[in-house]
């Protein structure tokens, strides 16, 4: 668990040294008398690195005592179904890339009848018909009343989209 | 007295009744709904208001304004999706209520806090519209500098179990802040070529990715069940606040709303600071700031009495100096332009009944309010009795409508996911999330405020402690900062 947090802990310090070495470029951007666009990355970044390389340190140094109690935290916390995790994770980036490509209607439709299964919902009619009212309630409101426009999608997925918004 | 005593006539015309409540229940309904913000609703009701006399357009336009601001905190205590960068703490503090099967009680603090901090700002607009006036005209480059200090100077309060990762936390908030092109001198800044990153990272989208999408994630986790927390609440009537909770919190209910009228009438500064100023301060003076990221209610109210009074502070610079205070007084400024009139100080002098007919129409909107945020609560409320699977997929897809709504693009449904995984790894890691909101929102107006000063006093930095009130602002920041330190707060645990 330690290891786990040490390079949780090292991956922002990482990412605030990279980030700090290329503020470092914009600081030579500027005119003469004048506070360059580099100032105050190099302020903010220089800070957060030297702040992230304490915490790095600070829980390499964490004593067998305070390591136990955090684990105890870390047992009491729900981290139980890390597939379930990965799965709604996966299920929402393919809804966010599906959608301009098939159209707010299907990939909506598609998402809530993944995810829902992906938490555990087994009972058929609700795997049917819940991705088909909040569809089309969705749709209904954003869709024809607020007149928001929603992804389309191309194609006949288009033409399909048209049908309803 | 005889422009109010005129002022009150004509707002309790039929006509101008009807308009408080139409444009109420419109803004509640943007204020509520993902992907309308309350800016973007006034401007909706704006082309309807071109046949209208004056008088009628500005009290729907108002009632609109106040609506909004009101409605958005709905969908922040019951789904935990932000709808303006105000709301984080009542995200925080209301949704973490409504986790634990206290919707309806926190949806009460709500109401009658957010609508005491309407009246109050509307009752000081209406005797101090130029004191006000002449106080915000002071706030020049350092002193706004100054006024962001104080504004993250809260970080402390919010920081949850660790100061450190608290305060790493809002450097990456302010980092955030600087992706994009510098405002100064037009070079893009850690956008890497793509042009998605080109107009800076949006706060919305960054908000709901941070706050609403990591917690389905964190949800994610749990055992299969059949029904979220928050749909046991006992019932509205139950629920209701009692008097002595309000008793206890006399002094932060007092001190808010003046926080909040003084903030919200500084252009650029606005309902955001406000609210976590006024957050921050509760957290610091309370009694039990262990309390704080988990339902603390003192937070709540704090949040939402400054947040509503706000309002009264922003429109007190418009109808005064003509300078709009916040995204929304800036369309009213366009509302005023198109009736033939010029906000600022002629104004008052010149159409009386127009600018108190506005005092009163606020007034009379933030008490329409009570009611009909009432029957909006109710309907929203029933949401929550969704089987607890449904209602995850549904507030991810509100998530994805609110980040796509901002700009109808679907890029910051990119930048929505990334910064939900984002947001993950930070709970996980226990790194609090509101200090990077913080960051973010006033990263842009700190860095550009110091930059001018800068450039005022031809590189001193002694322009900034110069000035008596950016002293007195850096000094209380100072004394924000070290004053929790002495008091070792206990263990508190943050979002």
């Amino acid at each position: 668990m330690k290891r786990n947090r040490l390079i949780a802990n090292g991956a922002v310090f990482v990412f605030f040294l990279f980030m700090l070495i290329h503020a470092f470029r914009l600081h030579e951007i500027r005119r003469f008398g004048e506070v360059g666009s580099g100032f105050w990355p190099l302020l903010i970044l220089s800070s957060a690195a030297i702040l992230s390389f304490i915490l790095l340190i600070k829980e390499w140094k964490l004593k067998d005592g305070e390591k136990k109690e955090r684990l105890k935290e870390k047992e009491e916390f729900p981290g139980k179904n890390r597939l379930k995790v990965f799965l709604s994770i996966l299920c929402l980036l393919f809804y966010v890339i599906g959608m301009p490509f098939i159209g707010f209607i299907l990939s909506t439709f598609i998402f809530i009848l993944i995810f829902i299964f992906v938490l555990g919902e087994r009972r058929k009619w609700r795997l049917v018909f819940s991705p088909l009212l909040v569809t089309g309630l969705i749709v209904l409101v954003f869709g024809r009343l607020i007149t928001m426009p929603l992804p389309k999608g191309i194609g006949v997925f288009a033409a399909f989209s048209r049908l309803f918004y | 007295m005889q422009h109010y005593l005129t002022a009150f006539s004509t707002i309790f015309l039929p006509q101008n009744l009807l308009a408080i409540c139409l444009g109420g229940l419109w803004g509640l309904m943007a204020g509520a709904l993902p992907g309308i913000s309350t800016s973007m609703g006034v401007v909706l009701l704006l082309p309807f208001t071109y046949a209208m006399s004056p008088i009628t357009a500005f009290t729907i336009l108002v009632s609109a304004y106040c609506g909004g601001i009101t409605g958005g905190s709905i969908t922040s205590i019951l789904f935990g999706i932000p709808g303006e960068p105000s709301s984080v703490p009542t995200v925080i503090e209301g949704h973490s209520l409504a986790k634990q099967g206290r919707a309806a009680y926190a949806l009460w603090v709500f109401l009658l806090c957010s609508i005491g901090g309407g009246l109050f700002s509307v009752f000081v607009m209406m005797v101090a519209t130029p004191v006000i006036a002449n106080f915000a005209l002071r706030f020049g480059p350092p002193e706004y500098f100054a006024l962001t200090i104080l504004g993250l100077s809260v970080v402390s309060g919010l920081s949850g179990g660790s100061i450190l990762k608290g305060v790493i936390s809002a450097l990456f908030g302010l980092f955030l802040a600087m992706v994009g092109t510098d405002g100064i001198t037009g070079v893009e800044r850690f956008t890497f070529g793509t042009s998605i990153l080109l107009g800076g990272v949006s706060f919305v989208t960054a908000m709901v990715g941070l706050l609403a999408v990591s917690e389905i994630f964190i949800e994610a986790e749990e055992p299969f069940k059949e029904y979220k927390e928050a749909s046991g609440y006992k019932g509205m009537r139950k629920e209701f606040p009692k008097l002595s909770e309000f008793k206890k919190n006399l002094t932060n209910l007092i001190r808010s709303p003046i926080i909040g009228t003084i903030v919200g009438a500084l252009p650029g500064a606005g309902a955001t600071i406000a609210a976590f100023l006024a957050y921050g301060e509760a957290a610091r003076t309370s009694k039990n700031p262990e309390k704080f990221g988990k339902g603390a209610v003192d937070g709540l109210m704090a949040a939402e009495c400054a947040n509503n009074a706000s309002t009264g502070g922003s429109m007190t610079i418009l109808l005064s100096l003509g300078i709009p205070g916040s995204n929304t007084t800036a369309m009213l400024i366009a509302a005023f332009m198109i009736h033939g009139l010029q906000p600022g100080p002629l104004l008052l002098s010149q159409k009386p009944d127009i600018i108190y007919g506005i005092f009163v129409a606020m007034l009379m909107a933030n008490l329409f309010l009570l009611g009909l945020t009432i029957i909006g609560i109710r309907a929203f409320l029933q949401l929550t009795r969704l089987p607890y699977s449904v209602f995850s997929a549904a507030i991810l897809i509100l998530c994805v409508i609110g980040a796509f709504g901002l700009n109808n693009n679907v890029d910051d449904l990119y930048i929505m996911f990334v910064f939900g995984l984002i947001g993950y790894f930070m709970r996980k890691q226990g790194f609090p999330i509101a200090p990077a909101v913080l960051g973010l929102v006033l990263g842009d107006l700190a860095e550009l405020s110091l930059r001018r000063s800068l450039l005022l006093s031809l590189g001193n930095p002694l322009i900034l402690v110069s000035r008596p009130v950016s002293l007195l602002l850096l000094c209380g920041a100072v004394f924000s900062i070290i004053y929790p330190l002495l008091k070792k707060p206990k263990a508190l645990k943050g979002v």
